[in-house]
């Protein structure tokens, strides 16, 4: 199941067929090239074996021909290096300290964060290896999460750590780090009956106030808007390790069911590791668009951005499904949006009293 | 000098209406506090610059304006000239008469055209302040000046002198001034900052007088000072007669009456301009005039019966009288590089566009239309655009949204142009100022107040062609800049980025660094023209340098052709490659054999023009592949220009081929200045 190589042989010799492609080329008397996967919804499939969304088979190539790409090749020239030599010195580096070595580049230099974010993706895909391969980190940091969950965290003293996330935690809960494999992470115990994941800090305080993970023998992870690979990483080992379903409470816009897209079905941009990260078994608690008519919830127009991204779902393979594209559908007839928190029209413990008790019941998980 | 000063003085005829300034002072720019300084400073520098352009001198203009009494708004101004001075006798009557002044009777391109005048000014600082005006004039015949001070009794008309002497008078610095003018007056005034201000009026007379190097201190005691940049002085315009389409009834009376010619053609030919021995036969068939009719014993129906006949009115055998049309070297245009030198001093620009049209006439009234557009720095981003409006070389401040040149811009879409407009009409937005100068024998403003060209057809018209002529232009800069854009990212693709990648991927891998000349070639794929026009500061002279690359896999020939400035007297020198001239300024070189991944060099300089004048070379080329950086020749547009020349050419023969008599042709020689393709100047 894992995509992670954990061989720095095998890491350097895949690095390195990326960096002879564009030798080759050369030598041939031709521009240099690099060869990936397209990264849009135009090529990612559902795949059987795996249950989750993968890239296809449509290759893009970007080559030397105009400014922007040869430079993003001679970046990736050097970020090769830069790897092999953390490799051989056994050092690791964040992906925004890579950015700010590049300072020293020269023409291989990054534009901005996002250029060395997404290069590095570039080549997880194009070598099948992970960023932990590469010994690059994330910046983001991973969720909170509240319940009564036991884990063995891996200290910086080396010594394995035993935490409960409901009683050896303050209100904030348990921050989960950006590594949450097996060396880092043991999953020890648990006495909950669903996860349910939770977009917005606000709503997730709002459930702790109210007790709501022990009312109903769950734990609350917070997600802070689009999910980093750490917590959906987490979620899908606790579903597939205890066995226990996962809830997505999310806003009602279009681009909460990107959020919920993610963590059931698999990113876009990391359609190569979804199978690690992805949870197909969740399921979308709302606020869906039944709910702002059902709950008369207090709603904002869509916006003419809102309304691209609808129409963009339409015709992403993973929002195929009917039941989809009837939300989206009914979204863009209403032409309205609701936040979590307009729930609290009716009151703050309208949400743990009745509206969570009512949805969750419907999904037969109460 | 004084011949001059003298001849000028002559001239002038006078017209007794003092008493109507005070009536009226509200027509004539001295109906507020703030615009009267304004009015008084703009007299003072409109005689100052008029008279230095009749006597040859390039004009030193010094301004200064002092608070005298701050509770009575009391400011005092001070303008001085490098003029020719006046002679003492005709003092009195520059400063204490009203409409007195050679332009008002005279037909041509003058700034003070209606001649209020610095009387005005006089009578002005006398009615707020009752101080006269202190004047000390130097001509250059004389040793000593002449120092007076003038009022005015405005019942009569007529100038009160007073404290009358002669002076050695020196400059700050101790040395003798030689000629000049010095004028001190006190008045109730307000000044005040922003666009309509004396300083905004100083700024924009500097831009349309770039020989002028202007100064000015204002009441803070901060000076400003406007260099001259162009050593050359407006074309010396000669005065037109009047042309019979543009004559009223009441001025062909008095025509007439004031004639002492024996004969109606005589007096048609000899007071006329258009009119030739035919035609002044066939208009007094057509008025029913005897051809020997003596002018001055017309009666009022005959005169209006020629009246009409000039209009067309009445005709000669059903067709109205064919009249030549007025000469045009009445005109005197800035010409394209001045304008672009008068912008770019005041104005931190990035790019400037310019052109002038070539003179035409609207009702016997010759006139001519420049417009000037300007990129630059420091110029509001979303706010409109800043207007420059310009009759004869004076600054329009006053009445922008009812003018006709507002009016012109405003129905131009510059949205092509790179300029923000909403919906394509109306004033455009963004970091620019759009320049338009009309220069005219009889410019008609909306009101006695000239602020405003009130509405004429062909006025609209040559003024819309010059906007949508210089727009061309600009657009074929943005197009060649945008490719150039790329291909500067193609070079660094090639001279850079390419290397550094087979470098590092050499590095990488242990393996030799690979040769790079196939992998450019497929990058290209093309043939790439650079050039470069730079001022070189050592020689003063322009340097160009145009390199072509052929990066593509087979030799390649072309003839390359560039444009120069050979109008304004440009030639071209160290032009090793040789070539030779295609056209009117275009110049054409032969590139017999360009081998793949090989350069050819095309290096010369020009001379024969100042710093600024010539910043940008436009490329062109014959041959089957396409060059980046370069423009395809049209071979129409070549036959085009030769045609014009060729035109040009015949205008300078003689326009009639007259018949008899003892009449001296009022037209002038000389052609009346043409604009080419290229938009260069005459």
């Amino acid at each position: 199941m894992m995509s992670r190589v954990n061989d720095p042989e095998l890491t350097k010799q895949r690095l390195h067929a990326v960096v002879e492609e564009m030798y080759d080329r050369i030598v041939k008397g031709e521009p240099p090239t690099m060869t990936l996967p397209v990264r849009t919804k135009t090529n990612i499939g559902f795949d059987k074996k795996l249950g989750v969304y993968k890239y296809g088979k449509k290759r893009s190539t970007r080559d030397a021909t105009n400014l922007r790409s040869a430079k993003n090749l001679l970046r990736a020239l050097h970020v090769v290096e830069f790897i092999e030599e953390m490799i051989e010195a056994g050092k690791s580096s964040t992906l925004r300290e890579m950015y700010y070595i590049s300072e020293g580049w020269g023409y291989g230099k990054f534009a901005s964060q996002n250029d060395s974010n997404n290069l590095a993706e570039d080549l997880e895909v194009v070598t099948s290896c992970l960023r932990e391969d590469f010994k690059l980190r994330p910046e983001e940091d991973g969720a909170r999460m509240i319940g009564n969950i036991t884990l063995e965290e891996l200290n910086r003293r080396g010594q394995w750590m035993r935490i409960n996330a409901r009683d050896d935690v303050g209100d904030s809960g348990y921050g989960v780090p950006y590594n949450v494999e097996v060396e880092k992470i043991q999953l020890i115990e648990h006495d909950v009956k669903f996860l349910m994941a939770i977009e917005t800090g606000g709503m997730f305080d709002r459930l702790i106030e109210n007790g709501f993970d022990e009312a109903y023998d769950c734990a609350l992870i917070h997600l802070k808007g689009q999910p980093a690979r750490s917590t959906r990483r987490i979620i899908k080992r606790m579903n597939e390790e205890w066995d226990i379903p996962v809830v997505v409470f999310l806003d009602g816009d279009p681009w909460s069911f990107r959020i919920f897209a993610s963590i059931a079905y698999g990113a876009i941009k990391t359609a190569h590791i979804s199978e690690y990260l992805a949870t197909p078994s969740a399921s979308y608690l709302g606020i869906t668009a039944d709910d702002i008519m059902a709950y008369d919830l207090p709603s904002d127009d869509l916006s003419k951005k809102d309304i691209e991204a609808l129409e963009a779902e339409l015709t992403d393979p993973r929002f195929a499904d009917g039941w989809w594209q009837d939300q989206i559908n009914m979204m863009l007839d209403l032409g309205q949006k609701a936040e979590q928190q307009s729930l609290a029209k009716y009151g703050l413990d309208f949400v743990t009293d009745t509206y969570l008790p009512e949805k969750l019941g419907e999904m037969g998980l109460i | 000098m004084s011949g001059i000063a003298t001849k000028m003085a002559k001239g002038q005829k006078q017209i007794a209406i003092s008493e109507f300034f005070e009536k009226n002072k509200h027509f004539l720019g001295f109906d507020t506090l703030q615009r009267s300084i304004i009015t008084a400073v703009k007299e003072a520098v409109d005689n100052s610059l008029d008279a230095c352009e009749e006597a040859r001198i390039l004009p030193d203009i010094n301004i200064k304006i002092t608070k005298v009494d701050m509770k009575r708004d009391i400011l005092e101004l001070q303008s001085q000239d490098n003029g020719p001075g006046i002679p003492q006798k005709s003092i009195e009557k520059v400063f204490g008469q009203l409409l007195f002044g050679s332009r008002f009777h005279a037909i041509r391109q003058s700034r003070g055209q209606q001649g209020i005048g610095i009387t005005g000014v006089v009578m002005y600082g006398q009615l707020t302040t009752g101080k006269p005006t202190h004047v000390i004039s130097k001509i250059a015949s004389e040793s000593t000046a002449a120092v007076v001070d003038i009022g005015i009794d405005t019942r009569k008309n007529k100038a009160i002198k007073s404290n009358q002497d002669r002076m050695i008078w020196e400059d700050d610095d101790g040395s003798i001034i030689e000629h000049g003018l010095r004028v001190i007056t006190r008045m109730k005034g307000k000044y005040q900052r922003g666009r309509q201000s004396v300083f905004q009026y100083l700024r924009m007379t500097s831009i349309v007088n770039p020989h002028a190097s202007i100064t000015f201190t204002d009441p803070e005691g901060e000076t400003f000072h406007w260099p001259r940049v162009s050593e050359k002085l407006p074309t010396k315009v000669d005065s037109i007669k009047p042309h019979p389409h543009g004559i009223e009834l009441g001025q062909l009376q008095r025509m007439c009456k004031d004639s002492s010619d024996s004969r109606m053609t005589v007096f048609l030919r000899q007071n006329f301009s258009g009119v030739s021995m035919r035609a002044a036969k066939e208009l007094c068939d057509a008025a029913d005039l005897d051809v020997g009719a003596k002018p001055r014993l017309l009666k009022p129906d005959h005169v209006r019966a020629l009246l009409e006949s000039f209009q067309g009115e009445r005709t000669n055998n059903g067709k109205a009288v064919k009249l030549l049309a007025p000469p045009t070297n009445c005109l005197s245009p800035i010409e394209e590089i001045l304008i672009k030198k008068g912008l770019s001093k005041t104005i931190d620009s990035k790019f400037i566009a310019t052109m002038t049209r070539v003179p035409n006439v609207s009702h016997g009234n010759p006139f001519q239309v420049e417009v000037g557009l300007i990129f630059g720095e420091g110029l509001g981003g979303d706010k409109p655009v800043e207007i420059l409006r310009f009759a004869n070389r004076v600054p329009l401040m006053y009445q922008q949204g009812g003018c006709l040149l507002t009016k012109a811009i405003e129905s131009i879409d510059w949205r092509q142009y790179g300029l923000d407009q909403a919906g394509g009409r109306g004033v455009p937005k963004g970091q620019a100022a759009i320049l338009i100068h009309l220069a005219s024998t009889n410019v008609q403003f909306t009101s006695e107040a000239k602020e405003a060209l009130s509405d004429n057809e062909s006025v609209f018209e040559e003024t819309r062609k010059a906007m949508l002529e210089m727009g061309r232009g600009l657009r074929k800069h943005l197009e060649k800049k945008k490719k150039m854009a790329k291909t500067r990212e193609k070079f660094e693709l090639i001279n850079d980025i390419l290397p550094a990648i087979a470098a590092k991927s050499a590095a990488i891998l242990n393996r030799p660094v690979p040769a790079l000349s196939g992998s450019i070639t497929k990058i290209m794929s093309a043939v790439i023209c650079e050039e470069e026009t730079e001022w070189n500061r050592e020689t003063k002279i322009t340097d160009v340098k145009i390199t072509l690359f052929n990066y593509t896999s087979r030799a390649r020939s072309y003839s390359i052709l560039v444009n120069w400035p050979e109008k304004a007297g440009a030639e071209i020198t160290e032009n090793e490659r040789g070539g030779r001239k295609e056209a009117m300024g275009i110049w054409g070189w032969k590139i017999e054999t360009l081998e793949p991944g090989e350069k050819a060099l095309i290096e010369y300089s020009l001379t024969g023009l100042e710093k600024g004048d010539w910043t940008e070379t436009e490329v062109f080329f014959r041959g089957s592949q396409d060059v980046i950086g370069a423009t395809k020749l049209d071979e129409k547009m070549l036959t085009q220009i030769r045609a014009d020349e060729a035109a040009l050419n015949q205008i300078e023969l003689p326009e009639e081929e007259d018949e008899e008599e003892d009449y001296l042709p009022s037209t002038v020689e000389g052609n009346p200045g043409q604009a080419t393709l290229f938009g260069g100047e005459q």
